[in-house]
């Protein structure tokens, strides 16, 4: 089955680009074409070989590149360099410092089961690339704002949560959508420590799950998801710190409780269900009010949902900060 | 005469003075070679200002424990080094804190303000401002003017320490390892301090035996209680950890293995004492007149 959604911006294949065609399509930003380049030299050590053996094996190699949704740029920023969105990273499962992409290289991507179960007209196990092929994948490039300060931009590859939750058929009481990470203590060494609450969870509302903006990304700089940014499914929730944006997922639970995520339950008064970019609401121990840029290192004023307001800011409306509700923590 | 940091006073070169200063500037010369290489990472400052803090933490722990291993070991020559490694520790938490200006994009009503709203900043730049007011009364004029009240004034070291450690745990990010180890290390100062006044000898094994485990107790103590108040971490679950050695040793266990290897140290300088004299000795030719 083939869900082709219909969009009026979507562009021919033939405008399906290679990476050093970014760089013509941003051809303003030449200084970006020079930072890249040499990244990309820099990237020549062990990194490019254990990704090259990984490029070879990954069976979904040859979808990407696939072509951009020219409706999600970010004109103003130059795009983080490949080598800084693939060598800083925050997953825990693998150690709680940035420099896990060496170690997270030990993840197994194949087979890749997701289970979609809970609220919906039958639950069912798909495999990664049998999910692929009943997607239409597309290219957006989004700014992401991690909730420690740091930001990057990078042309995400994927599909929007609405294809994958059309799949899943939920049903109408299905309010929330909660999400895993996959649980593999063979291959993430930080599991041994039993006293987090692993696996990985978060979630989104199902009105949240069927905005545009959602996306599910199985792709990076045009090319299969690195391991260390969260192969083979992840989601990016560019106008939500970068905590919620879950990686690796393997199941997809649609239930009527709002789920607690992996760091509202360590640390509630921090890392809330919400979670949306606001730089006037302080995290409680350091100002959100600006974002350093990873690459360029500069540092700029942080916007209201990560500057994505007009298309996520409607969701919100009806609800009032409260108590029970921060909306943006 | 330029007064070198690998003299001793006489303007002589001191080993134990050289090795103080490869210490104290090699991390210094770790970060500038990794900042010129890449190796610090995506975000350099930010990766900078850790580095440093860390660096200050354990410069102030090694300092301190210059007075507790003279008493264990006997070998007095090492309080010769303790300033040395204080002042250490100290520019380091100045790099610290001027990194983090540019941190703060360079806007220095910003970095005024968050250090007065974020208690972790504040309770850094407390502990900061008193190691910049020992520091200050650290040259030979001020310890002869200060006379005894410079001990008492020195003292304050040891709450600096705490305020650091406390800065240190409030900054984590939901693993506080680090800091519950430097911690550890405290405590184990802290103890052979309050065995020495309490009139216990840091000879004997079996006071040391005792110093070893109440730090690591408290230690183990300290971090579930951390988590239990802080985060929403099972408390009971942190102790446990502590029975086992996978993944790996936890910071009390740590403690407790380091408190039990400085048990037999009191032995070493005696026994090198022999050998030397030995040596002496025999070089002299004299092993006749042996006994
Ligand atoms: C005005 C004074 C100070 C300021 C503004 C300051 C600022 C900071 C900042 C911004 C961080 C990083 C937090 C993060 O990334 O979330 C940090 C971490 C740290 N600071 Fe400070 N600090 C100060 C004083 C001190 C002092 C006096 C010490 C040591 C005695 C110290 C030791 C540390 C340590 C050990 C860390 C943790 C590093 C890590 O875990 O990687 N700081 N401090």
């Amino acid at each position: 089955m083939l869900i082709k959604v219909k969009r009026g911006w979507e562009l021919p294949e033939s405008a399906a680009i290679s990476e050093s065609q970014y760089l013509n399509r941003r051809s303003l930003l030449k200084k970006l074409a020079v930072g890249s380049v040499l990244a990309g030299s820099a990237l020549s050590g062990g990194m490019s070989l254990s990704r090259r053996a990984y490029a070879e094996t990954d069976p979904s190699a040859d979808l990407y590149p696939v072509s951009a949704n020219g409706k999600y740029t970010v004109p103003e920023r130059p795009l983080t360099s490949e080598k800084d969105a693939t060598t800083y990273n925050n997953f825990y499962e693998f150690g709680t410092h940035k420099g896990i992409y060496e170690d997270a290289q030990a993840m197994k991507l194949r087979p890749w089961e997701i289970r979609i179960d809970g609220l919906v007209e039958k639950e069912m196990t798909l495999d990664i690339d049998g999910l692929l092929s009943k997607v239409q994948l597309e290219e957006r490039v989004y700014r992401h704002r991690c909730v420690e300060t740091w930001a990057m931009t990078v042309p995400w590859s994927g599909f929007p949560m609405s294809q994958l939750i059309a799949l899943a058929k939920p049903l109408s009481g299905a309010k929330y959508i909660r999400m895993e990470t996959l649980a593999d203590k063979e291959a993430m060494s930080n599991l041994g420590a039993f006293w987090y609450p692993w696996p990985y969870t978060e979630g989104v509302t199902m009105e949240e799950g069927m905005n545009d903006l959602c996306f599910m990304v199985t792709g990076l700089f045009g090319k299969p998801l690195p391991k260390q940014n969260g192969a083979p499914l992840r989601i990016a929730l560019p106008w939500k710190y970068g905590f919620k944006s879950i990686k690796s997922i393997v199941r997809f639970t649609f239930t009527d409780e709002r789920p607690v995520g992996y760091w509202e339950e360590l640390q509630d008064s921090e890392y809330g269900f919400w979670a949306n970019v606001n730089p006037e609401v302080p995290h409680p121990r350091w100002s959100q009010a600006q974002e350093r840029l990873l690459t360029t290192g500069d540092t700029v004023p942080t916007q209201l949902y990560n500057g994505y307001g007009e298309f996520v800011a409607g969701l919100y409306s009806g609800l009032q900060e409260s108590e029970g509700i921060r909306l943006f923590r | 005469m330029i007064d070198y940091p690998w003299n001793d006073r006489a303007g002589r070169f001191n080993w134990l003075r050289m090795a103080a200063f490869t210490l104290a500037v090699a991390p210094a010369l770790w970060i500038a070679v990794d900042a010129a290489t890449g190796g610090l990472g995506a975000k350099p400052l930010t990766e900078t200002i850790h580095r440093t803090g860390h660096w200050a933490v354990r410069f102030l722990l090694i300092s301190l424990a210059m007075t507790p291993v003279r008493r264990i070991t006997g070998w007095n020559r090492v309080i010769t080094v303790r300033r040395m490694l204080g002042l250490t520790a100290f520019s380091y938490a100045v790099v610290h804190l001027a990194l983090f200006i540019p941190d703060q994009g360079w806007k220095l009503g910003h970095v005024a303000s968050e250090i007065v709203l974020r208690p972790y900043l504040t309770i850094g730049f407390i502990a900061l401002l008193g190691l910049a007011a020992l520091a200050a009364t650290s040259t030979d004029a001020m310890i002869r003017r200060l006379g005894r009240r410079w001990q008492v004034l020195h003292r304050i070291v040891y709450g600096l320490v705490a305020l650091g450690l406390l800065h240190f745990f409030m900054q984590s990010k939901i693993n506080a390892t680090e800091a519950a180890l430097m911690t550890g290390f405290w405590l184990l100062l802290m103890g052979w301090r309050l065995a020495h006044r309490m009139g216990a000898s840091l000879k004997s094994p079996s006071v040391m035996a005792m110093v070893a485990i109440g730090a690591a107790l408290t230690a183990a103590l300290t971090e579930a209680l951390w988590y239990g108040a802080a985060t929403g971490v099972p408390w009971r679950a942190v102790l446990e950890a502590n029975l086992m050695l996978t993944p790996w040793p936890r910071p009390a266990v740590i403690t407790l293995i380091v408190g039990l290897v400085t048990v037999p140290l009191p032995l070493v300088k005696p026994v090198l004492d022999r050998l030397r004299r030995s040596v002496k000795r025999s070089s002299r030719g004299s092993t006749s007149i042996r006994a």
